[in-house]
């Protein structure tokens, strides 16, 4: 099986095509262009079908994957090489993504023409979308990490406009600064990272670097007096945290809720912000190799639970959910540090399609309350309650992905988040250090099953607390842009898409055949072994599918375990999944305690842990620290300074001082003048003639006695000196 | 073909002849006529780059000219072109072509402006055709006259300070390159070859010494710092670039383009030209020295540029932190970084530009530059909203000059940090962080002046009308061609530049 460049090169063409040509079609026709845009990502969304499809029905060997390049510029000259390539590199991992990517992303863009065909900007809105599209697929698809930082860079700048979309608000202006400034901060060591592979492997191509580890060319190499391993996985591990969102640059995220919901949905939920993710798991070998699995995996510990408890005070629904996406990516990160890298990637999926599900209802909510005093729509779950009434297929919808992001079984998110989970408790039982992931990890898995639930009952439930804003809303009838996205992602939320069994652990087989693990089948830490066999190859050539030297492997359901130590990991993950599904149904009963029996009344909570809530509405005071500390107390005033010191200081009085000094120079050197050359040389001149003449006119006296007294001196004069 | 550089170098010329010609008051046949002969130019320039070798590997060895000047000194009227001097040679074609229709709404002494301006296209073509010593030192001179005028007469309030500082600060390290001509052109023999900076180039006065005050100077250490003043002052380079803001600040708009756009890049062109092929060995001396002055330049100007509240003092200091980049390309001294620093003098010309024509484009609207005005009220403030085309060419200039990735500036930045990477990894640790300030003042900027509601003053401007977009279009379309395909760019400087890194790593 063989793919040319027709296969592969249109999935991210299209949709770069259509930006190109939305970008330039003019305002009364920026309504219909829109179609382009949408045709363009399903185009996509076909291509990456046919892919998937191959690597599913195990058309390629389980090794399999395609490397193909072409030179991009080549700066070589005599014996000095140096080439820049650009490929693709198309793997089990990539054909996954390539689906998911974009599948959400055609179903977005429908949506998106049901809830932006208001807007006055509806065009520009899909031009942003169309070049994000191009920009996600094309870093799925890189083959190395110079190409995939410039589309993780192109995705950032449409993060930047879209966040900044509704550009008459100060506030979207202040967001998209910070989204854009904070996610640089990471992308700064990301490029620094690819600066390090590139000095050792001699290239940043995958491949390279899987092989380059492989061969140990890390070994005993440092930088800055830190293992280059260590330095370069971390540095390119700050990328994902810039993106992730995660701790400690978590920050920018809600604020990027400023954006269109849509764009919320796609960027900021299921893929860019997946992205850094996606290349800690690329990168996983890296950081294995650097010792960094430990960090990474508090790193995301913190995060998934210190986001999963600020959720639980927003009243924004937005709000809510963008702090569930930092906590949920925080589970993925935290897969990576405990090596759960299937379940982590299976995280990134399931997470993808249940919260771009959820963001979309959260949209048609938002969109259906329209305040007619303010002209403007109502995110403000405290004017909500009731709406299960009016939006029954937002709530379907809202519901089957609150289950899902909870843990309760038989939905997409325990298959994935009870294997995570599952793994950090192993890792806690083999080593100590871990003690604190897992329990944080847990922890979090009730507090994600409270704060969700929290947000379907105040919204859905109960009876509507702005009477006059629920009378004004519109009962939802089934339309194809508005609601089939979301049903369509809805039925993606049940777990049997992903695992044959209910957990994913094998611990209650539904479907016993082994063709619905396709998941564990195709998704497996990257053998770097294999690597130093693959020859890259430029479009042009012919593909060679197998290399004669290495066997590829078969599917090992017990990853090379031995039969007592499967049945130890077994035993733990089976520990792992009742203590979870324990755990999120205590999560989703203490919820209906809370908001619908009203058993618990939440204000007494917060008058009475009253510091608690005040750090947690202040976002444990993150952005005080940032922008009112590093920002407004260090960065402006040295800035200010220096500024002040260049023209202030140095060129006042060290460049235009000359000025000054050349006065004064001047100044001497007329008084020199004056004195020196003026009175006493030039007018010397004159009065020492005036002296000599005074001296010749006595001397030529005329009296010849007194020339030969004369004589006679200069004689006795010269004799004597004799 | 043979003809083709004298061609370039004496249109504009012919130019000013016409000009001469022409009655003062008949602006629009002054401006047509100009326009018509930088046209003229820049297509010359276009017909150079087509018949340009680019196997050719030779410093400034393509389309040579040489005919003996004044043979009592050996000076030659010698021109030619190579790799690194053609991108220039383009770029300053284009942006004195743009600059014509960018200065349409001159209406002082127009005749005059237009002959300075010619005038400066000339000695700027010269300066990177010379292949004579005295013949460079000579363009590189007239060069100041214009600049001074243009500055001095069409400047803003202050202009006469700011076109004095710049002459006076210019001139000061034109004196001292001067020192290091006549020194050269003495030790060298005085022979056929003394002013030829072909045959000077090779590291021949490696083993000289001074003599000063009874001191053993190495000779190429004394003057390689002596050329290093001269072109710093240029680049420039700090503590040489406080006359970068006055200059800038005072100069008319597309004063300002040339002077970024170009006169800049005469600086660093001169260590690529000069100070590096003459004296290799105390290059790589200085290299070091190079890096951390040019990680000073990237650091110090981006937080000089975060503290302004004039938008165009802004710009000029991101120029003084963007050379910066340059210099530290230079100083890497590996096939990338040099490379790279070729290709940043070029795609920062193009970036540079853009901002500074846009800046001019606001200014005749609103007749000040102030982000954040002296009293702390906003200058702007909804732009967006108010002038949606001219946002859309704000944000490509803006992005192509913080190097987003698909616009020009990133390539030729990660180059250089390709390059300096393998010789100084602590100065690119720090050199990163430029980076980082390179957006944020940038997009602080764009946040404070776009975003928002419309601003009682900003209502009554018109958005950018058909003549200032011809000349913002061609630069957006270079900055995003050559941001996704460097290598027409590249390729051109590949042999010359590489040749010259091979010779700097023999020593």
């Amino acid at each position: 099986m063989d793919y040319t460049v027709g296969d592969i090169a249109p999935i991210v063409l299209l949709p770069f095509f259509a930006f190109v040509l939305n970008s330039f079609i003019v305002k009364p026709f920026t309504k219909s262009a829109v179609a382009i845009s949408v045709l363009a990502i399903f185009g996509s969304f076909i291509y990456s079908l046919r892919i998937f499809s191959d690597f599913i029905f195990n058309v390629h060997s389980a090794d399999y994957h395609v490397h193909k390049y072409f030179n991009w510029f080549d700066l070589s000259y005599a014996d000095l090489v140096f080439k820049v390539d650009l490929g693709v590199y198309l793997d089990n991992m990539t054909a996954v993504m390539l689906l998911m990517v974009s599948g959400v992303a055609t179903l977005i863009h429908v949506f998106s023409t049901f809830y932006m065909k208001e807007d006055a900007r509806f065009g520009r809105f899909f031009v942003y979308l169309s070049l994000f599209s191009a920009a996600m697929l094309g870093l799925v698809l890189a083959d190395n990490l110079l190409l995939f930082f410039c589309f993780w860079e192109i995705m950032g700048f449409c993060s930047y406009s879209l966040i900044g979309f509704y550009y008459e608000k100060e506030e979207a202006g202040d967001a998209s600064l910070k989204a854009f400034m904070t996610t640089r901060v990471g992308d700064v060591f990301f490029l620094f990272g690819i600066l390090g592979i590139w000095s050792v492997v001699g290239s940043v191509n995958l491949v390279d670097i899987y092989a380059g580890i492989d061969a140990g060319v890390f070994d005993g190499v440092t930088a800055l007096t830190i293992p280059l391993a260590t330095l370069t996985a971390g540095a390119i591990f700050m990328g994902t945290i810039g993106k992730s969102a995660q701790f400690p640059l978590q920050v920018w995220l809600p604020d990027a809720m400023m954006g269109p919901t849509p764009c919320s949905a796609l960027i900021h939920a299921a893929t860019m912000v997946a992205a850094g993710v996606y290349l800690s798991l690329r990168m996983y070998p890296l950081m294995v190799a650097g010792e960094l699995t430990t960090f990474i995996a508090y790193i995301g510990a913190i995060t998934a639970f210190g986001a999963a408890t600020l959720a639980l005070v927003q009243t924004d629904i937005k709000a809510v959910l963008a702090y569930s996406t930092i906590s949920q990516l925080g589970y993925m990160v935290l897969g990576i540090g405990v090596g759960a890298y299937n379940a982590s990637f299976m995280h990134l999926i399931t997470h993808a399609v249940f919260k771009a599900c959820l963001f979309l209802a959260a949209g048609s909510v938002i969109h259906s309350l329209h305040d007619h005093h303010t002209d403007s729509h109502v995110q403000e779950m405290p004017r909500m309650g009731g709406l299960r009434h009016k939006m029954p297929y937002t709530f379907i919808a809202m519901v089957a992905c609150t289950l899902a992001i909870a843990g309760i079984p038989l939905f997409s998110g325990f298959v994935s988040k009870d294997r995570i989970l599952g793994d950090a408790l192993l890792a806690a039982i083999h080593d100590p250090s871990y003690i604190p992931v897992a329990a944080l990890g847990f922890i979090a898995a009730l507090l994600t099953a409270f704060y969700m639930f929290r947000m379907i009952f105040l919204t859905f439930f109960g009876q509507p607390r702005d009477k006059e804003l629920y009378d004004h809303t519109h009962t939802e009838h089934l339309s194809w842009n508005q609601n089939v996205p979301l049903l369509i992602l809805t039925l993606f939320t049940l777990g049997i898409f992903f695992s044959g069994s209910i957990s994913g652990q094998g611990l209650v087989k539904v479907f016993p055949s082994k063709g619905y693990e396709w998941f564990n089948t195709l998704i497996a830490k990257p053998k770097l072994e294999k690597f130093k066999y693959y020859t890259k190859q430029a479009w042009s050539e012919p593909h060679q599918s197998k290399v004669s030297d290495y066997t590829p492997t078969l599917y090992d359901p017990s990853h090379g375990m031995d039969q007592e130590a499967a049945h130890h990991v077994h035993h733990v993950h089976m520990i792992g999944a009742i203590l979870s599904i324990i755990i999120a149904f205590s999560g989703v009963f203490l919820a209906y305690l809370f908001y619908h029996r009203r058993r618990f009344d939440p204000a007494w909570w917060a008058t009475t842990f009253a510091g608690w809530y005040r750090s947690l509405l202040n976002k444990y005071h993150f952005d005080d620290f940032y922008i009112k500390g590093v920002i407004g107390k260090v960065l402006l005033p040295v800035n200010a300074f220096l500024g002040w010191i260049d023209l202030g200081i140095y060129d006042r009085f060290f460049v235009d001082g000359w000025k000054q000094v050349n006065t004064l120079f001047y100044k001497a050197a007329r008084v020199f003048d004056d004195l020196m050359i003026d009175r006493i040389s030039v007018d010397g001149v004159g009065s020492s003639v005036k002296l000599f003449n005074v001296v010749l006119r006595t001397v030529q006296s005329g009296k010849i006695q007194f020339y030969f007294i004369m004589i006679f001196l200069v004689l006795a004069g010269y004799v004597w000196t004799l | 073909m043979a003809y083709l550089l004298n061609w370039i170098l004496w249109m504009p010329v012919l130019g000013i002849l016409g000009l001469f010609v022409i009655p003062g008051q008949s602006k629009g046949a002054i401006r047509y006529w100009s326009l018509l002969n930088t046209a003229i130019t820049f297509v010359l320039t276009i017909i150079l780059y087509m018949n340009f070798n680019t196997e050719v590997a030779g410093m400034q060895s393509q389309f040579d000219i040489r005919i003996p000047w004044i043979s009592q000194f050996n000076i030659y009227y010698a021109l030619s072109v190579d790799g690194i001097s053609l991108p220039m040679i383009i770029l300053s074609g284009l942006l004195f072509f743009l600059c014509i229709l960018s200065s349409w709404t001159i209406e002082k002494a127009v005749k005059s402006y237009f002959i300075l301006f010619l005038l400066l296209e000339a000695s700027v073509m010269g300066v990177f055709m010379a292949m004579d010593f005295f013949l460079f030192y000579l363009f590189w001179e007239i060069m100041l006259i214009p600049m001074f005028f243009l500055i001095g007469i069409w400047g803003g309030e202050n202009r006469e300070y700011a076109a004095i500082k710049f002459f006076l600060y210019t001139f000061f390290g034109s004196i001292i390159m001067l020192i290091g001509i006549v020194a050269l052109y003495n030790l060298s023999g005085k022979g056929i070859d003394s002013f030829n900076i072909v045959a000077l180039a090779g590291g021949h006065f490696r083993d000289l010494t001074l003599n000063i005050f009874g001191y053993d100077l190495p000779f190429n250490k004394f003057f390689f710092v002596a050329m290093f003043i001269g072109f710093a002052i240029k680049v420039p380079i700090f503590p040489f670039h406080t006359w970068l803001p006055h200059a800038h600040v005072q100069a008319p708009t597309a004063v300002s383009v040339i002077l970024a756009g170009v006169l800049l890049k005469m600086g660093t062109y001169g260590f690529l030209r000069i100070a590096y092929p003459i004296f290799p060995s105390a290059s790589v001396y200085f290299g070091e020295a190079i890096a951390w002055l040019g990680l000073i330049n990237v650091i110090y100007g981006a937080m000089c540029a975060m503290a302004q509240d004039d938008m165009k003092k802004l710009i000029a200091y991101s120029s003084v932190s963007h050379m910066g980049f340059v210099m530290l390309g230079l100083a890497a001294m590996t096939v990338q970084g040099m490379n790279g620093a070729v290709l940043q003098m070029f795609n920062h010309g193009t970036s540079t530009a853009m901002m500074f024509l846009l800046v001019g484009i606001l200014y005749e609207r609103s007749h000040h530059r102030w982000i954040v005005k002296p009293d702390g009220s906003r200058g702007f403030g909804g732009l967006y909203t108010q002038l949606p085309r001219y946002s859309i060419v704000f944000i490509i200039a803006m992005f192509a000059s913080m190097g987003l990735p698909g616009l020009s500036g990133f390539i030729s930045e990660a180059l250089i940090f390709l390059g300096i990477y393998e010789k100084f990894t602590t100065i690119t640790v720090m050199a990163l962080f430029g980076l980082l300030i390179g957006a944020a003042y940038l997009l602080w900027m764009f946040k404070r002046m776009f975003f928002g509601e419309v601003n009682e003053a900003v209502t009554g401007y018109s958005d950018m009308n058909w003549r200032e977009l011809s000349y913002m279009i061609p630069l957006c379309v270079a900055v995003v061609v050559f941001g996704i395909y460097p290598a027409p760019v590249l390729d051109v400087m590949r042999a010359s530049v590489g040749k010259l890194v091979v010779m700097l790593s023999l020593y």
